[in-house]
């Protein structure tokens, strides 16, 4: 399966809904608040942040700091305890198609063949059986699985549930694609391939991505902008513009040099976590080679 | 292997000491079935003393409309389909009733915290306690056979169906409520299938538990229609062990059968398709 994957595209680009794309997707979190059992302790404060149309946005930070509560909160599985979240002027409330979200236990039905779960979403739209077939057919050819239409989904690799997942995802056209950890359960080889098709993906369709990660060069070889968050509660703590282009090549130093910045900053934050939680015996260092110098950061492009 | 072993010991114990080993006290396997085949109205040589040559059977009488005359009028394949039919029934009317007061205290936690202990306790109550409530309220008729093997089932049917519905992972019904599945379409698209391990399992329990209710109910409670319960309560009416160990071994022959056969089948395919097995 892996042999079959292309690194860059290889394909014709499809019809371009760039224009499109490009007016809508802009997810507004207005001083959100959202704490769980009335303790500072879990769930995210205070949160202002847009994801403009067409834009990258990776948030990291350590466990604890609320990512997901984060993402759910744009997903409107869950409501904030204060303040407003948008999407392009309208207030979100509810799940909904407009932002269709990848999980990273990727969340297929079993009961379903990979095809059938991409037309899910389609069906439950109320769209036509012909058109949705033709939709499942362009989608799945998005993420190179037309082979795989019909096997059931236990019968996928990971990396292949995952593509079924940001197929299922992409063929509603949402306005805003929500990732919450999407390659967290993949080995690394795979990992990186995912990445490589993630971004061939966004520069087809440019959609909105709010992706949601604790791994830095994740972030890094993916985001335009990268928000740092705080633990108990979750906070934002910096963002970090990345200014390379893409598509990007992961073995570049300069991807490698703001890896080392960025895990310096989430460093310093899990050891503060470490330390609140932790006895007194024991001091969680930062790693000597770490370097941070600000000064380049995005820099050197 | 056994069953030949048991048969020759028989067959040499009655011409070495008649006395020591009576057939009306515990069979060999030829009388059982020569029991058998004799209620399958299928007459055999193997030579039970009790009821050589043949079995004894009255006809006439029942389709004549007037009650029959003879025990013996209920041969082992009409025993069966009057069991199987009351099972049917029953059994069907006890997966509505108990897949509703499954879903229901799934669905709803006050409701499971007010139900779940009593339907627990009833669970434990053997079916056949049932009975005498049966026969003072219903009376002594087809409704209160079906009434025991309801109780016996239905409660099984809910706390294992309740319980298999709170495996459902919270990922199903996030992913579909993100692809657009409200109200009853989360219901009919993603929670009704995402049951279906469940669900099957609650059916092979509560297949075991009616069975089980339904022999209780036909061996108490004496109607004209007569199922394999009869068959048994006449084989010790009349002392016959043969009668008595051939039912039995008929009983758990449907019993394990329909568990193999069809529920244990429902039950893998599905766990095939779900990628569990």
């Amino acid at each position: 399966m892996r042999a079959t994957i292309p690194l860059q595209s290889e394909m014709p680009k499809s019809s371009d809904p760039a224009p499109l794309a490009r007016t809508r997707g802009r997810l507004r979190l207005d001083h959100v608040t959202r704490l769980f059992n009335g303790s500072a302790d879990h769930g995210v404060q205070d949160i202002s942040m847009t994801c403009e149309p067409g834009e990258f946005v990776v948030v990291v930070g350590p466990s604890g700091s609320g990512k997901s509560t984060l993402l759910n909160l744009a997903a409107g599985m869950i409501g904030p305890t204060s303040g407003t979240i948008d999407l392009d002027g309208q207030p979100v409330r509810e799940p909904g198609p407009d932002r269709s979200m990848v999980f990273q236990d990727h969340g297929l039905f079993p009961w379903l063949s990979a095809a059938q779960n991409i037309e899910f979403g389609l069906k439950m739209s109320g769209m036509p059986r012909t058109e949705r077939k033709d939709r499942v057919a362009e989608a799945l050819r998005l993420v190179h699985l037309s082979d795989s239409a019909g096997k059931l989904i236990h019968e996928l690799s990971g990396g292949m549930r995952q593509r079924v997942a940001i197929a299922r995802a992409l063929v509603l056209d949402p306005a805003v694609l929500l990732m919450d950890e999407p390659f967290a359960a993949l080995d690394a080889q795979t990992r990186t391939l995912m990445h490589a098709q993630l971004q061939e993906l966004w520069g087809q369709t440019r959609k909105t991505i709010m992706f949601v990660t604790h791994s830095v060069g994740e972030a890094v070889r993916l985001a335009d902008r990268i928000i740092v968050l705080h633990a108990h509660p979750g906070r934002i703590r910096k963002e970090i513009r990345v200014a390379l282009s893409h598509p990007r090549n992961f073995d570049s130093a300069d991807i490698n040099q703001l890896v080392r910045q960025v895990r310096k900053e989430i460093e310093d934050e899990v050891n503060r976590v470490n330390r609140s939680t932790a006895d007194a015996y024991w001091k969680p260092e930062t790693p000597a080679d770490m370097g941070n110098d600000p000064g380049v950061m995005g820099g050197g492009i | 292997m056994i069953l030949g072993l048991w048969e020759g010991a028989y067959r040499v114990t009655q011409v070495v000491s008649p006395t020591s080993w009576r057939s009306w006290n515990f069979p060999a396997p030829s009388h059982v079935l020569d029991a058998a085949l004799g209620m399958l109205e299928i007459p055999t040589g193997f030579g039970n003393p009790l009821n050589t040559p043949g079995w004894p059977r009255v006809h006439s009488d029942a389709t004549a409309g007037r009650p029959a005359a003879h025990v013996y009028n209920s041969p082992l394949v009409i025993a069966n389909l009057v069991s199987l039919t009351r099972l049917a029934i029953g059994f069907g009317v006890s997966i509505l009733i108990g897949g509703f007061a499954g879903l229901a205290m799934w669905r709803w936690k006050a409701l499971d915290d007010f139900l779940g202990p009593p339907l627990l306790g009833v669970q434990t109550l053997p079916s056949v306690c049932w009975v005498p409530m049966a026969v003072l309220v219903l009376g002594i008729n087809e409704n209160s056979i079906l009434f025991v093997l309801v109780m016996g089932s239905f409660a099984a049917i809910a706390i294992s169906l309740r319980d298999g519905l709170r495996t459902i992972p919270p990922l199903y019904p996030r992913a579909g409520l993100m692809l657009g599945a409200k109200g009853w379409r989360l219901y009919r698209y993603v929670l009704l299938p995402a049951s279906l391990p469940a669900l099957a399992t609650s059916l092979r329990q509560g297949f075991s538990f009616a069975w089980r209710s339904l022999m209780g109910a036909e061996l108490i409670l004496i109607v004209p229609h007569r199922g394999l319960g009869y068959l048994l309560q006449s084989g010790r009416d009349f002392s016959d062990i043969a009668q008595v160990i051939a039912i039995m071994i008929v009983m758990v022959l449907i019993g394990m059968l329909a568990d193999r056969w069809v529920f244990a089948k429902i039950q893998a395919a599905i766990q095939v398709r779900f990628g569990l097995a």
